[in-house]
């Protein structure tokens, strides 16, 4: 047992320098619009929020522009590509992507989070 | 309503024999009693009749509309196709327990029928640990996610069932992958029994190994599915996202992947006993664990499961499951011992050893990954990783298994000194020179891709020099075939993930996307396939409504759409049109409609990936080649002994 205590150690070693570069390098920050403006990392953010009525889209529906909001902040967002299927206003959305210096955050990907049909709604008495 | 009554009463009546089942069983492992362990196994088959016919009742309540049941009003509605009516039964929180719970009754039932000749101990306790869990699983249903709720008032019609739901796909997917997820507890009742009856040895990894490989294929078959399920509905390109529920499902099959191989440590050389047993019950904290953050919201997934109220009841299962195992393993251990053979670094024990380490630190990274939004939530702003983070640090380590498949099992059991397994080296080693050689002149320059393919390619190299020695005495070749299909099973399995691999590593690294609006007659390009867009059209369905834009391919007619379900409050869905040919899929998506009859189109090439769905047949059916009517030597040497020591 003793012989693989060695093997066994590296492996533990390669696995946990893996981890440590990998998150160092792809970990991002998972914000709410009210703590965007006062985040001052570098790299990409997400971001979630409620969409607001003033969905707008482009393009034949691959460019679309939104203010995105919770309870005491908002944000426009910008993004280009397929929206996801329940994607309207009142949904929760999380953005990913970074706030650009003209204060649009610049959505990469726009993951819709959706409304839980599994659990108990109204209509329980 | 009367219904509702049925199905309450059945689970009721599920959970007092499963208690009953628990408390007997244990109780006749310690007393050592027959004729207990007799009553306590049929009151675990009774658990398990009442919980089918709980079952029963609600799919027969689904079938006919009684919403008067909060399960079928929020699941179903009158417009749905009545199969994926039927299919509501696992589309809730409530109902999926539900089945869960069942799946759990019948196949351990079975495992229970086929425990008898273990011996009388453990397979009380066997009995007695499994009862425990349907037990904990029935109080659940009976106390906090009951599907046998009523409403007070009956509505007319029901809210209906998910759209993206409303696909044939969840006809198969969510039963296999539920399935799985339930029978991690059968090898890890076993596993639990066999050392509180302290009687750990080969008897217990036969029976053992043949539910692990039943949940482990179920895991394998639900994984894929779920793969080709996301592929073919979501309409996003990918097959994968590392998303928390999937990581969940990844890790109990890492970790049973990785006793699937050491378990023949144990077989042929008697080693690696604790480790043996930590695994298999690591496999099952992690389905439990996995299904307390899925179901409880801890972290934040875009899936469409609930946050609901089973969470803390599943966090105190996993406590209570983890402290068990721990003072289980920590008191018996001492116990396990084994031949004090020791095991060489280059040999086929090695091999596995070192590819066991690789599959834990794979579910270790799969593991940080998911939890980091609650860890790093716990000390500051909460973080997540995405596909990047899982690529680079689980990439090298899947690299470093695949080596290990292709040297892997030219190495003798032993040792690997002598000059055999040089030569048998030479095929995988010449094949992995080759495709890395042809990969170059063909202008790859990714190292990832570089390295990875080439290996998968010796990997199959390996599995086809395997059977080729076979031919070599080919006269003996049926009957060799027979004898030894366990072996020749599991380098087909082994050949099936190469051949996934593959899919994958194409797509991963050669996926094209492009996004484009296109007028009627207008012409696009993507990677060398031309599409055409003809229009787009309105069409009427039974439950929806479907915007479909017309594309030719050559011959073929692609019909990507966006189909809208009034019923659901207007939400949308898309509908994908993937052209499958020899080399790629050609994928496209409507991504809506503009002005003069243009559309706007995401269309993707994506490489091999039907390579992907035949890779994951391949497995299973090696997996089925080699395990049919397969019943180890070991078995029959521990059935006599059992028969001589214990009186039945």
């Amino acid at each position: 047992m003793i012989r693989w205590a060695i093997p066994g150690l590296v492996v533990a070693a390669c696995v946990g320098y893996l981890i440590y570069t990998a998150s160092g390098g792809s970990a991002e920050y998972y914000l709410t619009v009210s703590e965007l403006p006062s985040h001052t990392g570098s790299g990409d953010v997400r971001v979630a929020g409620i969409v607001q009525d003033d969905v707008l889209k482009t393009d034949g529906g691959l460019h679309v522009t939104f203010t995105e909001k919770d309870a005491t902040a908002a944000v426009p967002v910008d993004y280009t590509g397929t929206l996801p299927d329940i994607f309207k206003p009142g949904i929760t959305v999380v953005a990913e992507g970074r706030l650009g210096k003209d204060g649009v955050f610049h959505a990469r990907t726009l993951l819709a989070k959706c409304p839980s049909r599994f659990s108990t709604t109204t209509y329980t008495q | 309503m009367i219904l509702g009554f049925l199905g309450a009463g059945a689970l009721l009546a599920a959970l007092v024999m499963g208690a009953f089942s628990m408390v007997l069983s244990f109780w006749a492992g310690w007393r050592q009693s027959g004729v207990m362990v007799q009553v306590g196994r049929r009151a675990f088959y009774a658990a398990a009749a009442m919980m089918i016919v709980a079952g029963a009742v609600l799919e027969w309540a689904l079938l006919s509309h009684d919403f008067s049941l909060v399960y079928v009003t929020e699941h179903t509605d009158l417009s749905t196709p009545i199969v994926l009516v039927a299919a509501g039964f696992y589309g809730g929180q409530e109902g999926s327990l539900l089945y869960w719970a069942m799946v759990l009754g019948v196949l351990g039932s079975a495992s229970l029928v086929a425990s008898a000749s273990l011996g009388l101990r453990l397979a009380a306790y066997a009995a007695g640990v499994m009862a425990a869990i349907v037990t904990f699983f029935l109080v659940v249903l009976v106390m906090v996610a009951s599907p046998f709720d009523l409403l007070s008032l009956t509505p007319p019609d029901g809210l209906g069932l998910n759209p993206v739901l409303r696909d044939g796909g969840m006809l198969i997917h969510p039963p296999v992958v539920l399935a799985g997820f339930a029978s991690f507890a059968i090898p890890f009742s076993f596993a639990a029994a066999a050392l509180l009856a302290g009687r750990p040895d080969t008897a217990w990894i036969a029976h053992t190994r043949r539910f692990a490989l039943i949940a482990w294929s179920l895991q394998t078959t639900g994984l894929v599915l779920g793969m080709w399920w996301a592929y073919h509905v979501l309409g996003w390109g990918g097959y994968w996202g590392w998303d928390p529920v999937e990581n969940v499902a990844f890790m109990p099959w890492l970790a049973t992947t990785a006793y699937l191989h050491s378990s023949q440590v144990q077989e042929s050389r008697g080693r690696l006993r604790t480790w043996n047993f930590s695994l298999v019950i690591v496999a099952f904290l992690l389905v439990v664990f996995g299904t307390f953050i899925v179901r409880s919201g801890v972290v934040p997934s875009v899936h469409t499961f609930a946050i609901s109220a089973i969470g803390p009841w599943f966090l105190a299962f996993l406590f209570i499951c983890i402290v068990f195992s721990a003072v289980l393993l920590a008191v018996r251990s001492s116990h396990l011992g084994g031949a004090a053979q020791p095991i060489a670094p280059v040999s086929r024990e090695g091999a596995f050893v070192l590819q066991n380490l690789l599959l834990v630190g794979v579910v270790v990274v799969v593991l940080w990954g998911t939890v980091l939004p609650l860890t790093s939530g716990m000390f500051g702003q909460q973080r997540v990783v995405g596909a990047s983070y899982y690529e680079r640090a689980a990439g090298p380590l899947f690299v470093a298994i695949l080596a290990l498949m292709a040297a892997g099992p030219l190495l003798p059991w032993r040792r690997a000194a002598g000059v055999p397994s040089r030569r048998a080296l030479i095929w995988p080693a010449a094949t992995l020179v080759v495709v890395l050689a042809l990969m170059l002149i063909a202008g790859v320059r990714s190292i990832p891709a570089l390295v990875a393919l080439p290996l998968v390619a010796a990997v199959a190299a390996t599995c086809v020099t395997q059977y080729a020695r076979l031919l070599r005495g080919w006269s003996r070749l049926p009957a060799l075939l027979v004898r030894k299909r366990r072996r020749y099973g599991a380098y087909l399995a082994h050949l099936g993930l190469a051949v996934l691999v593959t899919g994958i590593g194409a797509s991963h690294f050669w996926q094209q996307e492009m996004d484009v609006t296109l007028v009627p007659g207008q012409q696009v390009t993507v990677a060398g396939y031309t599409l055409t867009y003809v229009g787009t059209e309105q069409r009427q369905l039974d439950d929806h409504t479907e915007l479909v834009g017309l594309m030719r391919f050559g011959d073929a007619r692609l019909e990507p759409a966006r189909a809208t379900y009034a019923g659901l409050g207007g939400q949308s869905l898309t509908r994908v049109a993937i052209n499958t040919t020899p080399l790629a899929d050609v994928y496209v998506v409507l991504a809506g409609a503009g002005d003069g009859g243009s559309a706007s189109f995401r269309v993707f090439v994506n490489p091999l990936v039907s390579w992907i769905w035949a890779g994951g047949a391949i497995i299973i059916l090696g997996v089925l080649l080699g395990n049919l009517g397969e019943r180890a030597p070991a078995v029959e040497a521990v059935r006599r002994r059992v028969a001589a020591s214990v009186p039945s």
